[in-house]
């Protein structure tokens, strides 16, 4: 051992090279971003996008939160804010519920049919979604959901479906199955099993399932849109506002500031979620 | 007992098969009516066998779309999946400021292309990113035109979207890593088996369900590529950096044209099912180790 | 009581949005109140609106570019016209008849045609030209020569956003100023293969694909905006685009005619290409809607609305009997080719569905970007992506 502690601090000094090298690469859009952000319009014609600014100034960001226009009301994109909230957590939590219900269902009991929705879950997992619009439309029109909370609710679980069960599937599926027999002996039933055994062994996966979700529906923009109601809009429908406006003056401060303000929530939840796997990660590590 | 136990996981079952039934098979069956249809922007019967298919095999754009598709596909996911693998492993060895680390590595995952696309543009620009900011350092002869060139702009997006999903590679693999029981390092240890030979010998074939899931999850993605291709170039130059969904999405919506559109997303529903159900097959067969 | 209209439209950027409210404040003061949906990006506007219209909560009116993007929905009964406001405002009058034609299906009118745009206006720096000692071309032959002159003074010639779109309106406004009226009709109109395969539309083709040595290596995936900026800061000697881009001079303080040049070209005369932008109205649920509908209409087209709207906007009126004093040097030109009917050609949008002016622009986009693609290639493809579509 003590023949290759020299070795091992080169190798040390190797692997923080490297990872420093990655985190910059992983930061360097970001930091476009960032400085860009905090910069006057007349310095960023001026081209040189990776200068920090001559004269930082918050404007932009006060501007893209609270006063951008999109459209006729120039209240920016903080409208929207409350509306992603709306969205989020309803959906969020009942598209993972299903999700892993279903996926518990399918990976340890088998019910009639099982082998089939995994296929039809399976195929649409790589079908473009939009696909689905047209057709949805109709139905949600036909039973009164369109243009409503509830209706952006049940499409976003409707989508989340496919990814969420396949994830659930494959981790329950790698549960040691005497777990489960010794449970059942004990006189469990299907139920109990799922709540006291499954959930609380999944919280890893569990996080995975909310990084994906959070990100999925924060940026959604389509079904928000098409689905949601003009009461609803989320976000991510004033961002497209200021930052796709196709023609006119385009403020890329503003665009910027606008973008990574909307990002605040998905970037909040997976600094937060970071803590979340190692624990749920020490907590599966017991278990040995 | 247990035929309550069955009964219970057939009723939890509902939600599912419902959203399966009628909206994706109902859906599905409507899109495939409609691609053998002549409808523009609104749907009409009026049936025209398999014309559509004939005009989208012989379209130039969406022959491009298919090709970059599996050039992309194939290089995302190997690429990906051997980034995110190594950061996990380096991540893995103790490191300081870990949370750090797999924050920053993971956070591209959590924005939108939208706008993160319009980030990546000017850092790649020919004459306002990268290339400018050598040239002003002293390095002249630094050409990087790739975003430009009809022939190379395909794997400027490829950079993009390892830069985007590497990170969930690497949380997965890292919660796959940290489950792996730490007997099997210290018996590799005392036999004397170097770490890169038990990491590829050992630690990879037992990380096989975090691989299939991250695949999974990166293929899903690959088939679905579409706001990186507008966000970045808007499929150019040309038709150079053009995707299927892309071609979906413009037919369907700005082009008014679904019965095209639904010709398209219909061949890439039965290729995506050529590939899956075999898989889908041979894992039922493989998994007969089911709860009774 | 208040009539209330929610209005979907894609008007998001500072300009727009000071035009649109030109309607909102004379909607107001008209007694209604205006719920404003504003959607970036005309797809995704109309994409929502077509879909709310289908599920039966459609909104009190919607926008559209003039042309056929709405043919299907009157098809499908789904708009309700707007004759009686036509005949009370005497539209066959005062609106022109190509414009009102590009409303108008089986005699009825289905869309307020609220304003006129010219596509293909070529806007140059008055001080690049003088020191390139290049003067306005009267002809295309003239105006490569003076692009040859700007570059050898050593500025970009032509400033130019490449994207898929503006690399049709380059084409268009090819088209339109070598082969006039009659080509440009034949191709988008009739699209008609004998003129693709003429030797004239070869013409057509090969001087579309000379402007690529007058641009620069940044112009892939650049907006617009940029492009026109670069004319304002001296960068470049000209920019091709929809008269809109006046906005983005008169921002950065400059004045048509002093600080820039504005001028449509053809070897045939006039040469207008003319598009513009429309209101259509969903069926409406009740009287209530029916009379907010009819009083947006009014309002839309109403004489001193029309006027404050177009200088806000950079278009021009769509109702000619208005007072145009107030419009700047390029707008008068452009009242000038709209009143005359020898000078103007309809704009694509309303020759051509958007699912065959798609198919072409994936060609156009491919000629233009491909080297190695021969114009014969170039003409094969067009006709099939011309007639194809089904």
């Amino acid at each position: 051992m003590r023949r290759n502690a020299k070795w091992l601090s080169a190798a040390r000094i190797g692997l923080y090279a490297f990872l420093v090298i990655s985190a910059a690469f992983f930061l360097l859009p970001l930091y476009v971003m960032l400085v860009t952000s905090l910069k006057g319009m007349p310095e960023i014609r001026e081209g040189n996008m990776l200068s920090l600014p001559h004269a930082p100034t918050v404007a932009a960001w006060v501007k893209a939160w609270s006063s951008a226009c999109t459209g006729l009301s120039c209240n920016g994109i903080q409208v929207g804010f409350l509306n992603s909230l709306k969205i989020l957590f309803p959906s969020v939590t009942m598209s993972i519920a299903v999700g892993a219900v279903t996926g518990y269902a399918l990976s340890l009991w088998r019910p009639r049919g099982a082998a089939w929705l995994f296929g039809i879950l399976m195929a649409v997992a790589f079908v473009p979604y939009q696909v689905f619009l047209f057709p949805l439309v109709r139905m949600f029109s036909y039973v009164g959901l369109n243009s409503s909370l509830p209706g952006i609710i049940v499409v976003h679980t409707i989508f989340g479906l496919p990814t969420m069960t396949l994830i659930f599937r494959n981790y329950f599926a790698g549960i040691p199955l005497e777990l489960i027999k010794a449970a059942r002996v004990d006189g469990a039933g299907f139920w109990r099993i799922f709540g006291a055994i499954m959930l609380p062994m999944a919280v890893p996966i569990i996080v995975v399932a909310i990084i994906l979700q959070v990100t999925g529906i924060w940026n959604d923009f389509i079904f928000g849109l098409v689905f949601a109601g003009r009461e609803n809009f989320p976000m991510t429908v004033q961002l497209n506002n200021i930052v796709n406006s196709t023609q006119g003056e385009r403020e890329y401060n503003v665009d910027m500031a606008a973008t990574i303000l909307t990002a605040l929530v998905p970037l909040g939840v997976y600094f937060i979620s970071g803590r979340w796997f190692v624990r749920g990660i020490a907590a599966g590590a017991v278990k040995g | 007992m247990a035929i309550g136990s069955r009964l219970a996981a057939q009723t939890a079952l509902i939600p599912a098969m419902l959203i399966a039934l009628v909206v994706y098979c109902g859906s599905t069956g409507w899109t495939i009516w409609i691609s053998m249809t002549s409808s523009r922007m609104l749907p009409n019967n009026n049936f025209v066998g398999l014309r559509q298919y004939e005009i989208l095999f012989a379209n130039e754009r969406w022959q491009v779309s298919v090709q970059n598709l599996a050039l992309f596909g194939v290089l995302f996911i190997t690429l990906a999946l051997a980034l995110g693998f190594f950061l996990a492993v380096l991540i893995d060895q103790r490191v300081r400021a870990e949370d750090l680390l797999r924050s920053v590595f993971l956070y591209p995952f959590s924005m939108s292309f939208i706008v993160t696309g319009l980030a990546w543009r000017w850092l790649l620009d020919p004459t306002l990113g990268i290339a400018k900011i050598a040239h002003d350092i002293g390095f002249e002869g630094v050409q990087f035109d790739w975003l430009v060139r009809q022939d190379r702009v395909i794997y400027t997006l490829l950079a993009a979207a390892i830069w985007h999903a590497a990170g969930l590679v690497m949380a997965i693999m890292l919660s796959g890593l940290r489950g792996i029981d730490q007997e099997i390092w210290k018996a590799t240890r005392i036999d004397g088996i170097p770490a890169w030979r038990t990491y590829i010998f050992v630690v990879i074939p037992m990380l096989k369900g975090s691989f299939a899931t991250a695949t999974i999850l990166m293929a899903t993605s690959v088939v679905r590529l579409y706001d990186l291709s507008v966000a970045m170039t808007n499929g150019g130059p040309g038709i150079a950096s053009e995707v299927p969904a892309k071609f979906v999405m413009d037919n369907l919506f700005e082009r008014q044209n679904i019965g095209l559109a639904t010709a398209a997303a219909t061949s890439m529903l039965i290729t995506v099912v050529a590939v899956v159900a075999p898989l889908l097959y041979a894992q039922n067969r493989a998994a007969a180790r089911v709860a009774r | 009581m208040a009539q209330t209209a929610e209005v979907i439209h894609w008007w998001t950027s500072g300009g727009e949005s000071a035009a649109v409210k030109v309607f909102a404040d004379q909607f107001t003061k008209a007694g209604g109140t205006w719920v404003d949906t504003a959607i970036a990006g005309g797809p995704n506007a109309r994409t929502a609106a077509i879909n709310r219209t289908i599920g039966g909560n459609p909104p009190t009116a919607m926008q559209f570019n003039t042309g056929k993007q709405f043919d299907e929905l009157v098809e499908g009964g789904l708009l309700a016209d707007v004759d009686a406001v036509a005949a009370q405002q005497n539209w066959k009058a005062i609106v022109p008849p190509a414009i009102l034609s590009a409303v108008t299906r089986n005699g009825h009118a289905y869309a307020v045609p609220i304003n006129i745009h010219g596509q293909n206006w070529f806007f140059t720096s008055n001080a690049v030209m003088a020191k390139a000692g290049a003067t306005e071309p009267k002809n295309w032959d003239e105006l490569f020569v003076a692009l040859d002159k700007i570059k050898a003074a050593g500025f970009i010639p032509l400033a130019f956003g490449d994207q898929k779109g503006w690399e049709r309106n380059m084409f268009n406004t090819t088209l339109a100023g070598v082969a006039g009226a009659e080509g440009f009709t034949a191709f988008w109109g009739k699209r008609d293969p004998a003129f693709v395969k003429s030797a004239e539309f070869r013409k057509v083709a090969e001087t579309y694909r000379r402007f690529k040595a007058y641009v620069d290596p940044g112009a892939p995936g650049r907006n617009w905006n940029d492009a026109a900026a670069m004319v304002i800061q001296g960068k470049a000697g000209m920019h091709i685009m929809g008269d809109w881009a006046k906005g983005e001079f008169t921002a950065a303080g400059q004045t048509p005619g002093k600080d820039y040049g504005c001028f449509v070209l053809s070897n045939h005369g006039g040469g207008y290409v003319m598009g513009g932008d429309v209101f259509a109205f969903p069926k409406p649920k009740n009287a209530e809607v029916a009379k907010a509908q009819a009083l947006l209409a009014t309002t839309m087209m109403a004489p001193d609305t029309q006027i404050a709207f177009a200088r806000k906007k950079g278009s021009i009126p769509s109702r000619q009997d208005v007072d145009s004093k107030s419009l700047d040097l390029c707008a008068q030109k452009a009242m000038g080719f709209v009143a005359d009917k020898s000078k103007q050609i309809p704009a694509n949008e309303l020759l051509s569905p958007p699912a065959v002016t798609g198919a072409a622009e994936d060609v156009i986009s491919a000629y233009w970007n491909d080297a190695t693609m021969t114009t014969d290639a170039f003409v094969a493809k067009l006709v099939t992506a011309l007639t194809q579509t089904l």
